[in-house]
């Protein structure tokens, strides 16, 4: 920890790599894709204007490394729509997690951040709940999914993620895809009080060393099933287990165990001939989350799913794919600024509408409080759906002979 | 440092979130997509014309200089404050006002982005056809001050030729409204088409009335490769005598196609010199004629493979590579200075010639793209600004191609403006008579020279 200005501003200075910023040459292109400009219409809290702060700060631009300063690189959603359309190749996101972590070492994380932090490490989770509660989601189901009293040998271990486990409103996923399993006859584990925060927003909020013993927690907690799968619904999960656990724990951490995100599993089923599907005469769109296509590059496994669906038409939204608009859930900035996080969904709710789609299918339960409340909020009548719980919905109640 | 007094009447003119004075917003403000940079004072952020003209008024009664912009995407160093005073980003100005199918017009905000504009005349069935390459990140007001111009230009124009009305604040704070739906009308000095071009010297443009066109039917998209530069430039002009009727010839030579490729590995060729990029439209009969034409005539020329595209998207990607050059040079040196020299057809194949002899002679990379088939050439001259001796060779290279350019019978700028990078050349490219003349016309709009001093001419 820096202990005063004079300190941060000279460990922050010397964390600046020119590498980094004198590959922008400031064309503009990131802020035709970055949700947050296209919002504000501020150059300053735009992609490019981060990359000027920074190269400001390196080349002695810039007086004090201030709490303004702070502000900027905290106003971002994570979303790396600004790398993928970087012609110059400029590292976007490298700058984005160097400086929130040169940031949280010399004590500039925001009160409201910080506050994240502290519940995370001290409950495990992110809404400060008993982690013992994170089985809340199983206690209104018709019948106790079987992973809870798991016995022997399991196909996976289903990572449930914070949100899914302790927000009501998200109950419904998990609950669809237990359901799915049994219905599929999987075999499967819960790991309940056991499972922690996957270290994800620790990450986000600069401190790595904090998620590593997250990490390491997860990683030994799940190998006690004895699961060769571990199969998680957030794609945030699924991005940390599967890119980021490696990187921080070691090449091998993972070794002997498969880590999947819902919807390669289901189209994995799907492809296996154990899932069969009603009819659905219904126009969707999917809504490709920022971890899982962007960053992890899941994009056909969903729509294979949607497509297995009889008479359900797909279209596609302006931006999509690897192009995908971010729902505005990303980044921590739901906790940092409210606000402008709830703006940010409306315009791919307009997005949907302009496709033709009655429904968005997401495959992330972020994506899904943030668009579904942006829905509520603006009174637009489109249906919001976790592909797990259209396949819970749809799945054929007894498999044909 | 503006007087807080000051500082406090333009906040309760646009509000306090919309005036910016932290370091921070200096500097995200003190640049465009050239190398060059200078800080304002402040900027402000307003809402609607009324505030324009308000901020104006203070900025005129206590002679700070005015600098409006949009989204920062220029070439010319035209909307840097050299010389301090307010910024004036006309962002949150964005809102489609207006889409008139009867006199086929839109009606927009100067800070709405130029290719949303263009999505909502397309939703309707109808084309904007100016496609300037940043679209995405400019702003219909920047595209009107800059005159843009964009790959489509070579059949269809340049954003000029389709603006019909302006409103416009001038440098007093008065607000005028200019031209009409009217298609014809010589009432008085043409003076929408003088605010055209102006690069925000004359007058901040508030709003501006466009007019759009049907849409063609269909497109058609050629590649050609090219083992020799020359025989590209020489294909340009047999295609553009042939009847072909193209409506985009692109060039990329083979810097530029080294660069683009290692953003996008597409799989293109890295040992010929040159790719040339054409477009053909209208009905299905006519796009397909005069593509195989062109495509024809590039392999007698020396093109030794020809690609036509199938699909919409196999014609996206293919743009997708021209598209991304400019961006993607900051791969190769840090520094570029984009030119956008523009030449009568006849001399395409000897301009591409002199700009290659200029690289040699100063010993710096220069990379050629742009609008071919209307002589709009994009020569890039690569650099690290932070080495001086390699700088002044920059500043040496740059009058040589604006000679050759003025000597062959082109011009300075095809699209991009003067700003401050072209200003030097000026005379040269107009003679005194000329300067004079506009140096009378500024002075007449803009008597305290508080709009975007020093750009164009001093």
């Amino acid at each position: 920890m820096c202990t005063d200005k004079v300190e941060t501003s000279a460990h922050i200075v010397s964390q600046v790599a020119e590498e980094l910023y004198l590959k922008c040459i400031r064309c503009g292109k990131c802020l035709s894709v970055c949700p947050i400009y296209r919002e504000t219409r501020i150059e300053t809290m735009s992609p490019r204007g981060k990359v000027a702060l920074y190269r400001a700060v390196g080349e002695d631009d810039l007086p004090e490394i201030s709490p303004v300063y702070a502000s900027k690189f905290y106003t971002c959603l994570m979303c790396e729509a600004c790398r993928e359309v970087c012609p110059s190749g400029v590292e976007l996101d490298v700058i984005m997690n160097q400086v929130r972590a040169d940031l949280a070492h010399c004590g500039l994380l925001p009160d409201s951040l910080q506050r994240l932090s502290d519940i995370i490490v001290s409950a495990g989770n992110i809404s400060d709940e008993d982690n013992a509660r994170r089985l809340g989601w199983t206690e209104n189901m018709a019948s106790k999914p079987v992973g809870l009293d798991y016995d022997g040998q399991v196909e996976m271990v289903y990572f449930v993620g914070c949100v899914s486990s302790l927000f009501p409103a998200s109950y419904h996923i998990p609950q669809s895809l237990a359901g799915i399993l049994e219905k599929a006859g999987v075999s499967y584990a819960l790991m309940g009080g056991e499972e922690r925060c996957c270290g994800y927003p620790l990450l986000l909020n600069g401190e790595s060393e904090l998620a590593l013993e997250m990490a390491q927690h997860n990683v030994e907690a799940a190998r006690v099933t004895g699961a060769p799968q571990v199969v998680m619904s957030c794609p945030s999960c699924y991005h940390m287990w599967k890119h980021t656990y490696p990187e921080i724990l070691g090449d091998d951490v993972l070794d002997g165990l498969e880590i999947l995100h819902e919807t390669e599993m289901l189209a994995g089923l799907a492809r296996a001939g154990r899932l069969r599907f009603k009819p659905w005469p219904v126009t969707v769109t999917y809504h490709d989350s920022c971890d899982l296509g962007r960053k992890s590059d899941i994009f056909d496994a969903p729509r294979e799913v949607l497509r297995a669906i009889p008479e359900l038409e797909l279209v596609e939204m302006a931006d999509h794919r690897a192009h995908s608009l971010c729902c505005g859930g990303g980044g921590n900035l739901e906790t940092y600024n409210r606000e402008l996080a709830q703006a940010l969904p409306l315009r791919r709710l307009r997005q949907a509408e302009e496709a033709g789609a009655s429904t968005i299918v997401v495959s992330c339960q972020q994506c899904k409080r943030t668009l579904a409340g942006a829905a509520r909020r603006e009174k637009i009548r489109i249906r919001v759906i976790d592909l797990a719980e259209v396949v819970a919905e749809q799945i054929e109640e007894e498999p044909h002979a | 440092m503006l007087d807080p007094k000051i500082v406090a009447e333009l906040e309760s003119i646009v509000g306090e979130q919309y005036t910016l004075t932290t370091p921070e917003d200096l500097v995200a403000y003190s640049y465009d997509a050239t190398f060059t940079s200078a800080k304002p004072d402040l900027i402000v952020l307003p809402s609607n014309t009324q505030q324009v003209s308000e901020v104006l008024k203070v900025a005129n009664r206590e002679v700070i200089p005015v600098v409006a912009r949009g989204m920062g995407s220029g070439l010319a160093a035209g909307s840097i404050p050299f010389g301090g005073g307010i910024v004036m980003a006309l962002t949150r100005m964005d809102r489609l006002l207006e889409i008139d199918r009867d006199n086929m017009m839109a009606t927009a905000e100067a800070g709405i982005i130029a290719s949303e504009l263009a999505a909502a005349v397309a939703r309707e069935g109808y084309l904007y056809p100016p496609d300037a390459t940043s679209d995405s990140y400019s702003t219909l007001g920047g595209n009107i001050a800059c005159n843009a111009g964009g790959a489509r230009c070579l059949k269809y124009g340049i954003t000029g030729h389709y603006v019909m009305a302006l409103e416009v604040v001038l440098a007093d704070g008065r607000i005028m409204r200019l031209g009409g739906k009217a298609t014809k009308n010589v009432t008085g000095y043409d003076l929408v088409h003088l605010i055209v071009g102006s690069e925000g010297t004359l007058a901040v443009v508030t709003e501006a009335t466009v007019r759009f066109i049907a849409a063609p039917e269909t497109e058609r998209m050629a590649q050609a490769f090219f083992p020799k530069l020359a025989d590209a430039g020489l294909a340009i002009n047999a295609v553009l005598a042939s009847g072909a009727n193209p409506s985009m010839i692109e060039i990329m030579d083979e810097t530029a196609i080294k660069s683009v490729e290692e953003f996008l590995h597409m799989g293109l060729p890295l040992d010929i010199e040159a790719i040339l990029l054409i477009q053909t439209d209208g009905d299905e009969a006519d796009a397909t004629r005069g593509i195989e034409i062109a495509a024809e005539i590039c392999r007698q020329k020396g093109a030794n493979q020809v690609q036509v595209a199938t699909t919409a998207q196999e014609r996206k990607d293919m743009w997708l590579a021209r598209g991304s050059i400019s961006g993607s040079l900051g791969r190769i040196r840090p520094n570029k200075l984009g030119e956008d020299v523009t030449v009568p057809h006849s001399a395409i194949p000897e301009m591409i010639a002199r700009i290659k002899e200029i690289s040699i002679k100063h010993n710096l990379p220069i990379v050629i793209f742009g609008h071919a088939g209307d002589g709009n050439l994009h020569p890039n001259i690569l650099f690290d600004k932070r080495d001086p001796e390699e700088s002044h060779r920059v500043e040496a290279a740059v009058g040589d191609l604006f000679q050759a350019s003025v000597g062959v019978g082109g011009s300075l700028s095809g699209e991009h403006g003067v700003g401050v990078l072209k200003k030097p050349y000026l005379e040269l490219a107009l003679g005194p008579v000329a300067v004079e003349m506009q140096k009378r016309i500024k002075q007449a709009w803009d008597p305290n020279n508080i709009l975007n001093p020093g750009k164009i001419f001093d």
